[in-house]
């Protein structure tokens, strides 16, 4: 038993050996016949001596060659799959074996993801790796945090830009992103650096630049001096992320009830740079908007017990749909909500 | 605002080439959208802001102008015609709401010869885009565009009794306006009356009955400041907007009201006109000059760069402000009336960077003080979400929030809609409760388009009443219709069915880490019956998927299977998944089975589960559904399944014996609880390691 015992184990190791030098299918089979052939294989003959051993040592040394057989069949089979994987059984140059290399690869299918949630993404990683969180917030929203809070008094002619759809008198779909720095700064005291991408809504009449729903993304920062020199800095970083390092930025002076000074951030026409007098895109004035910003209004800050004196700030906004529509030569935003597959596609794997 | 180059120098010599000056007025925030040649004059279009009234004529543009180009502006004198007959001897003016209307200037000029205006006061009219009338509505046309302050003209013998009433209209008052129109006055709204009858809407239009005629020979000038709200909402409330309307519901110029009578009547006296003698200046409260503090310090502080004290006084100065020292460093800011906009120090702060350049304030990096920890595990989620999808072939889009009503009632989320008082279109005048209807028109529009097959998902809000709140919730949805992408040379094209929309639910679910999670057939509206399931995470429904109800799809105009699913996300995420923990990774081979057997078609796939999850078989590790078919080898009421088993040990190899004794285990227990019958013969009982 002792004697069957270690030819088992002898054989497993040799077994092992073995295996580890076969490299190709005639070796492979080699080894099979070695060790399970019908009529001479090692473990073949091993079953022939099980005859041999005494009754009460039966049953283990059977167990023991059972298992043994178990293992070479299993890492046979194993080997035998590596091979066929490595070494395809047809070789050489003859015109039988001959590949088409020249054949089309095979791709999974992988979906593609919406053109601004690509662009809003590109746009979120510019920030967050500055330092920015990402904050969200409603779409319905009272006419307080989209309005009044944000220093539109009420009956002002400056409401006037914000087009406004609404669900009940103080109920209304915001008409920009702008709310959520009211909720934010409610509820976080300064340090605030954040960004606020989401859907908006205006009372538009649908032409090629127009829609009455599209994406926004607004940033934030309110801290101990912060200043205009710091809006200038970070949004020319994002721009040059976005449009690469030679693009031209300038400021200039607009207004927006909740930033005071308000600026409106352009770049060059990357269209005609300018050098067409009949550009549709920036109309031969060589500039295109792209960003509203500014300081934060005192008023604005008040309204969420901040200290103006203690505090300052800086925000900018900017419309996800005109900007892609920009980056990308797109010149009609409804093609992103008409979801033609054939237009998101080209955003994705071909 | 249309500004004429050739007005503009009625007020300060411009001389820079017209691009430069163009582009410095940018660079101030005055943008020009469009230059008009007028026969030797240039008339810009100025983009203006809703905070500065004082732009909306060529004097507070010539006043930014020489603020930029440090110039004067140019002194002109308006001479007039007087009479000795003064004016409170021929006119009354009484306000009885004094909040409404701080302050009310007129005149009378009489024997006005009305006639067309001199060809230079046509052309500024022409160049505002304006038909000249007559000379008089000319001269208040010209007033308004030259000075941003609105005056109005009567004829002064319409006036009943020479009395002007500025007052509250009365119920039931009608007033016939210039254009013809019949406006019904409302108790709130401002009106212009004589001793008897309304005649102007006030700050708004003039009334019919009173206006410039070829008959008219003496005329009241009105020139008057309003209440801005008070104007803005009576122009709303009728649908008017006018330019006086326009200006007034900004905020005119409180302290230039009688200046611009006097313009209007000068003018009129030169054309022949004599001006009753003195203004009649009705201004109960005179207002107070607002006086801001301004820190020399502050500046710095909010733009980060040093403005000379000598540059901030400067420019001020010329802006109209009247600028006093009051300590070292900061000054005391008195307001001039037309800068209706200014009243803080941001405010001034503003006007000293506009001027200074925002190009020549310094570009720095926002430093980071603090960083916030807190996660958002939301947005890892829906990037999970995507990633998932996305790899699982679909594509994404992003549909309107709103829906037409009747779409809405059909798809029968059973959810009561949120309307749209006043909407785009009757066709989006509620906002979605549901994503499916949405996704339906996206795969109805792609298959008209020769696209054989659309499998799209959305992540967006849908909106409901719950009682009297408002509730949004973010969905995910999913519609999976026709041929599958990826078909390529080695394999055909092959259906979407229902199991490829459920695998990519599970796939989702599994990258989330919500597990376990169940299937439950449910019938629900959006589905045809028995063709339903709900998705369960903790024992509650998160969603359902099934087979689009073929009604549906039918009036989307889709006449293939559409199968489709909604998540409930902001249900799902609001429940926590137990923390994830990874299992040691197998040291010992382990063998797997195949069985085939024949189903009664009546018994359930994950009965298989059920039944085994009862049983103690600490080596079975798993089984998955290799091959499932029916057909005439078969008993018409059973299915072939072949399910793959596997068995591991975790310490040890198997024996070939203890894996029958497991597999017969769950052989007859199957037998028994399932009716299973094993199909003889074709039982593959080859043995597999993994
Ligand atoms: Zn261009």
């Amino acid at each position: 038993m002792a004697d069957l015992k270690d030819r088992v184990e002898g054989l497993r190791k040799a077994f092992e050996a073995e295996a580890l030098k076969v490299g190709d299918a005639k070796s492979l089979e080699e080894l099979r016949t070695a060790f399970l052939g019908r009529k001479k294989g090692h473990v073949t003959l091993l079953f022939e001596d099980l005859k041999t051993v005494p009754a009460e040592g039966k049953r283990e040394a059977g167990r023991l060659i059972n298992e043994l057989k178990e293992s070479v069949t299993v890492r046979l089979d194993a080997i035998e799959g590596q091979l066929s994987l490595a070494w395809p059984s047809v070789s050489g140059t003859s015109a039988e074996a001959k590949l088409d290399l020249t054949l089309p690869g095979r791709k999974k299918y992988v979906g593609a993801a919406h053109p601004l949630v690509l662009f809003q993404q590109e746009i979120e990683n510019v920030f967050l790796g500055m330092g920015f969180t990402i904050e969200e917030g409603p779409e319905i929203e009272t006419d307080y945090y989209n309005f009044e809070a944000l220093n539109f008094p009420p009956h002002h002619p400056a409401r006037d830009s914000w087009d406004t759809l609404y669900i009940k008198d103080d109920l209304l779909l915001r008409t920009h992103t702008s709310p959520v720095q009211i909720r934010v700064m409610e509820k976080k005291k300064p340090p605030i650096r954040i960004i606020i991408p989401g859907r908006v809504f205006r009372r538009e009449t649908p032409d090629p630049t127009h829609l009455p729903m599209f994406m926004q993304i607004e940033g934030l920062v309110v801290d101990e001096g912060a200043t205009f020199a710091h809006l200038k800095g970070t949004l020319e970083y994002f721009i040059r992320a976005l449009f690469g390092e030679k693009i031209k930025v300038r400021f200039r002076p607009s207004f927006f009830p909740f930033t005071e000074p308000s600026a409106e951030v352009d770049i060059e026409c990357i269209v005609c740079g300018g050098q067409d007098k009949s550009c549709r895109v920036c109309s031969g004035t060589g500039w295109k908007e792209i960003l509203g910003s500014g300081m934060v209004d005192p008023q604005v800050l008040k309204n969420v017990n901040i200290d103006p004196e203690k505090y300052s700030g800086w925000a900018f906004g900017l419309g996800i749909d005109r900007t892609a529509m920009f980056a990308y030569g797109i010149t009609e935003m409804r093609h992103f909500y008409e979801n033609d597959l054939r237009f998101i596609r080209q955003f994705g794997a071909k | 605002m249309k500004i004429s180059l050739d007005w503009i120098r009625e007020f300060v010599t411009v001389d820079i080439p017209r691009q430069e000056l163009l582009d410095r007025l940018t660079m101030i925030g005055l943008v020009a959208d469009t230059v008009e040649e007028r026969d030797g004059d240039a008339v810009l279009d100025l983009e203006t802001y809703a905070n500065r009234p004082d732009t909306l004529g060529h004097l507070g543009v010539a006043r930014e102008i020489g603020a930029m180009l440090e110039l004067s502006l140019k002194e002109k004198s308006w001479p007039l015609a007087e009479l000795p007959q003064a004016t409170t001897e021929i006119a009354d003016v009484q306000i009885s709401s004094e909040n409404l209307c701080p302050r009310y200037c007129g005149l009378v000029v009489r024997d006005v010869p009305v006639g067309p205006s001199p060809d230079w006061l046509r052309r500024r009219v022409e160049a505002m885009g304006l038909r000249p009338i007559n000379n008089v509505v000319d001269v208040s046309n010209y007033v308004l565009f030259a000075t941003a302050q609105p005056i109005h003209t009567f004829d002064f013998g319409k006036i009943g009794g020479g009395k002007i009433v500025v007052r509250k209209a009365k119920r039931g008052e009608t007033l016939k306006d210039l254009d013809g129109r019949t406006l019904e006055l409302a108790a709130d709204m401002l009106v212009i009356a004589d001793e008897s009858r309304p005649v102007a809407l006030a700050g708004v239009i003039g009334g019919e009955a009173s206006g410039i005629t070829d008959a008219t020979r003496d005329v009241f000038i009105e020139s008057a400041n309003f209440d801005p709200v008070s104007i803005r909402k009576t122009a709303k409330k009728l649908g008017l907007s006018t330019d006086a309307s326009y200006r007034f519901e900004r905020g005119a110029d409180v302290g230039f009201a009688p200046q611009a009578a006097l313009m209007a009547a000068s003018l009129l006296t030169q054309m022949g006109g004599q001006a009753s003698r003195g203004l009649i200046d009705v201004y109960p409260k005179p207002h107070k000059p607002k006086s801001v503090r301004l820190r020399l310090r502050r500046i710095a502080e909010l733009l980060g760069v040093d403005v000379p004290e000598s540059f901030v006084v400067e420019v001020l100065g010329r802006l109209g402000f009247r600028v006093e020292a009051a300590h070292k460093g900061s000054w005391r800011v008195e307001v001039p009336t037309f800068r209706v906009d200014v009243g803080r120090e941001a405010d001034l702060i503003e006007e000293v960077a506009r001027f200074y350049g925002y190009d020549r304030i310094p570009s720095e990096f926002s430093p980071v003080r603090s960083f916030d920890l807190s996660v958002n595990r939301k947005r890892e989620r829906l990037g999970r979400i995507r990633q998932t999808l996305l790899g699982q072939g679909f594509d994404e889009v992003i549909n309107w929030s709103f829906a037409d009503p009747e779409r809405e009632a059909a798809a029968g989320s059973g959810l009561q809609p949120v309307d749209v008082q006043n909407p785009i279109s009757s066709r989006a005048s509620v906002l979605r409760t549901t994503l499916v209807p949405g996704l339906l028109e996206n795969a109805a529009w792609n298959l008209n388009r020769g696209l054989e097959g659309v499998h799209v998902f959305e992540l967006g809000n849908v909106f409901y009443w719950e009682g009297e709140k408002h509730r949004e919730e973010l969905r995910l949805g999913l519609v999976s219709t026709g041929l599958l992408p990826g078909a390529g040379w080695t394999s055909g094209p092959a259906e979407t069915d229902f199991y490829v929309l459920k695998g990519a639910l599970e796939a989702l679910m599994e990258a989330l880490r919500f597990e376990p999670f169940a299937f439950e057939e449910r019938d629900h509206a959006y589905f045809e019956e028995g063709r339903a399931l709900a998705l369960l995470y903790k024992g509650q429904p998160v969603g359902c998927l099934g087979i689009l109800r073929k009604s549906l799809a039918a009036a989307a105009s889709v006449d293939r299977t559409v199968f489709a699913a909604e998540i409930d996300l902001t249900g799902l995420f609001e429940k926590t998944p137990k923390p994830f923990q990874y299992a040691p990774v197998p040291r010992f081979p382990g063998v797997s089975r195949d069985l085939s057997f024949l189903l009664d078609r009546g018994v359930a796939y994950q009965e298989i589960g059920k039944v085994l999850a009862k049983l103690n078989l600490p080596l079975l590790e798993g089984f998955e559904l290799r091959d499932r078919f029916s057909g005439p080898s078969i008993p018409a009421d059973k299915v072939s399944l072949t399910v793959r088993f596997r068995f591991r040990h975790p310490q040890r190899t198997l024996v070939a014996e203890e894996v029958d004794r497991v597999e017969q285990d769950i052989v007859g227990h199957l037998r028994s609880a399932m009716n299973i019958q094993l199909r003889e013969g074709k039982i593959d009982n080859r043995t597999r390691a993994n």
